[in-house]
């Protein structure tokens, strides 16, 4: 037990580095761009943009205030997404420093997610304005966003551990997983509700630990209803198994990353 | 050399003989240093490769061939063995594909033995890779702090060390312009400036690298004795012998995988050359 602790602690002895790759591939992506920074808020809005034209004048979708009613969880859906597809690069994409410099592996994966889930977390502030412009907010109900939030951190880093440390040994995983995470999208309540959803396909969704996660946010946001947080317990355990899992298959197949890549 | 340090003087007394050690499977040519712990312990390391006759690396080719996804074992080090004392600089030679560099990458833990034990004290750093991180569009400034960051320095001890790490790279006013402005040569300076200043206690250097002018050149050479003689250990692998002999404490020559001479950097490579040029 004391060498899963080591390497936790080693990883928190390089919060440093987290913290600047971190900032680095925030700032640096839209570095050289006029706008620069205020692209992260740009984009969303302007994609939302385009959501409410469809949705109002192209595809009329029944449900009031589709854009959103989209919104508010396909935000939440991009940050584990873009983790999980960006993440199975993590590794593979750095060789040049993963076989020429130490420095605990994991980071990696780690910087990823932390990456798109702070991106989120700036999306959220154009959701929240726009919400509130819209619909208005109950800010009372803001805090249950909190541990579905955590909880959809660990899922993600979970699983990214584990598909960022197979792809260095099987490439291909970063196709299988773009195709898998699209799938997973129309499993999951993103782009219509759980109450739209045949009985039969139910237990798939309630199977799906993103069910829950993506169902606060809706209520919190959309509804303004109190969510169900019950749920979220199971999807908690699931990102936590998941977690433990991939921290323990990262370990293993780490040793052999320099002579892989 | 100036005995700076305890322990290096030490050493040099107990390896000052040179010592043939063929099969690496025996001690350690020298016996432990006095006080304290090695800086680097390797105990009968043993590193294979995997060579693929035909690797199959996609999945599909992983399914349709999975019968045939056999290798052969290169064993690149054979059971190698060898300890450095704190502040000691050693220094190992070999011919290409002897194992030297696969040495340097067990040190730093970016490969693992498939058998033995390696030992490192201390902080490692590496003059392996430059500019590590190093992102164009950001200011060479904001780059010295994720560089160094990956070394494993704090914000902290960069802060301490950024006007030390700026002065020796010579870049001046150029270093709050994006790095992607800047030549080879400047971008390989600034690298190297954040690598010799993280003070580690272990410092590897794979070949010294041609940066900048020879001026720049120079302040390196001086930069590393600098590095030495406040009792950084040092391991260098290299081709330049006259380096070596000039800079090192001590000498390992690898051939095949085995240590063949572990002592004074002028009997190994007299011995080394003699070996390969008659």
């Amino acid at each position: 037990m004391s060498k899963p602790f080591a390497s936790v602690v080693e990883i928190y002895k390089y919060r440093d580095m987290l913290r600047n790759m971190v900032h680095r591939d925030l700032r640096g992506r839209y570095k050289a761009s006029f706008l620069g920074f205020a692209w992260t808020f740009l984009n969303p809005l302007l994609q939302l943009l385009v959501y409410t034209i469809v949705f109002s004048y192209v595809l009329r979708s029944g449900i009031e205030r589709y854009y959103l009613f989209l919104f508010v969880a396909l935000i939440p859906w991009i940050a584990i997404s873009t983790s999980i597809t960006d993440g199975s690069m993590a590794v593979v994409g750095q060789s040049s420093m993963v076989t020429k410099i130490y420095f605990p592996r994991r980071i990696l994966p780690i910087i990823t997610v932390t990456t798109c889930f702070v991106n989120m977390l700036l999306c959220m502030i154009v959701v929240l304005v726009v919400a509130q412009f819209a619909i208005g907010l109950d800010f009372l109900l803001l805090p249950y966003l909190v541990p579905a939030f955590i909880a959809e951190y660990i899922l993600a880093l979970g699983m990214t551990l584990i598909v960022s440390s197979v792809t260095v040994y099987v490439r291909d995983f970063q196709h299988i997983m773009g195709v898998l995470v699209m799938a997973w999208q129309f499993l999951s309540p993103v782009m219509y509700s759980i109450e739209s959803v045949p009985p039969k396909m139910k237990v798939v969704f309630s199977l799906n630990p993103m069910t829950s996660i993506l169902s606060i946010f809706r209520s919190v946001l959309y509804y303004k209803k109190t969510p169900d947080m019950k749920f979220l317990l199971y999807s908690l355990g699931l990102g936590v198994f998941f977690l433990v899992l991939g921290w323990a298959v990262f370990g293993r197949l780490e040793k052999r990353f320099a002579e892989e890549l | 050399m100036d005995g700076i340090d305890k322990n290096s003087e030490e050493r040099k007394t107990t390896t000052g003989k040179p010592a043939v050690e063929k099969p690496a499977t025996e001690k350690p040519a020298a016996g432990k240093p006095v006080s304290g712990k090695p800086a680097i312990s390797v105990k009968n390391v043993v590193k294979e490769f995997r060579l693929y006759s035909d690797k199959a690396s996609t999945f599909k080719e992983k399914v349709i061939f999975f019968w045939r996804n056999k290798y052969k074992g290169l064993a690149v080090l054979k059971g190698v063995s060898f300890d450095v004392a704190k502040g000691e600089a050693v220094g190992i030679i070999g011919k290409n594909g002897s194992g030297k560099s696969t040495t340097l990458k067990l040190l730093s833990r970016i490969m693992y033995p498939n058998s033995g034990t390696i030992e490192v004290n201390g902080r490692v750093s590496g003059l392996i890779e430059l500019g590590a991180g190093f992102h164009p569009d950001m200011t060479g400034r904001e780059n010295i702090y994720i560089n160094a960051s990956i070394f494993g320095l704090t914000k902290k001890e960069i802060d301490k060390r950024l006007q030390q790490i700026i002065d020796f790279s010579e870049l001046g006013d150029f270093i709050n312009s994006p790095v992607r402005t800047y030549s080879s040569g400047m971008y390989m300076r600034l690298g190297f400036s954040v690598a010799v200043n993280v003070e580690p206690d272990v410092l590897l250097v794979d070949e010294i690298l041609a940066v900048g002018d020879t001026a720049f050149q120079a302040k390196c050479i001086n930069r590393l004795k600098e590095i030495k003689s406040r009792g950084t250990t040092i391991v260098i692998v290299a081709h330049a012998l006259g380096m070596i002999e000039q800079f090192c404490d001590r000498c390992i020559w690898i051939k095949d995988g085995l240590i063949e001479r572990d002592g004074e950097p002028r009997d190994v490579i007299r011995a080394y050359t003699d070996c390969y040029m008659g």
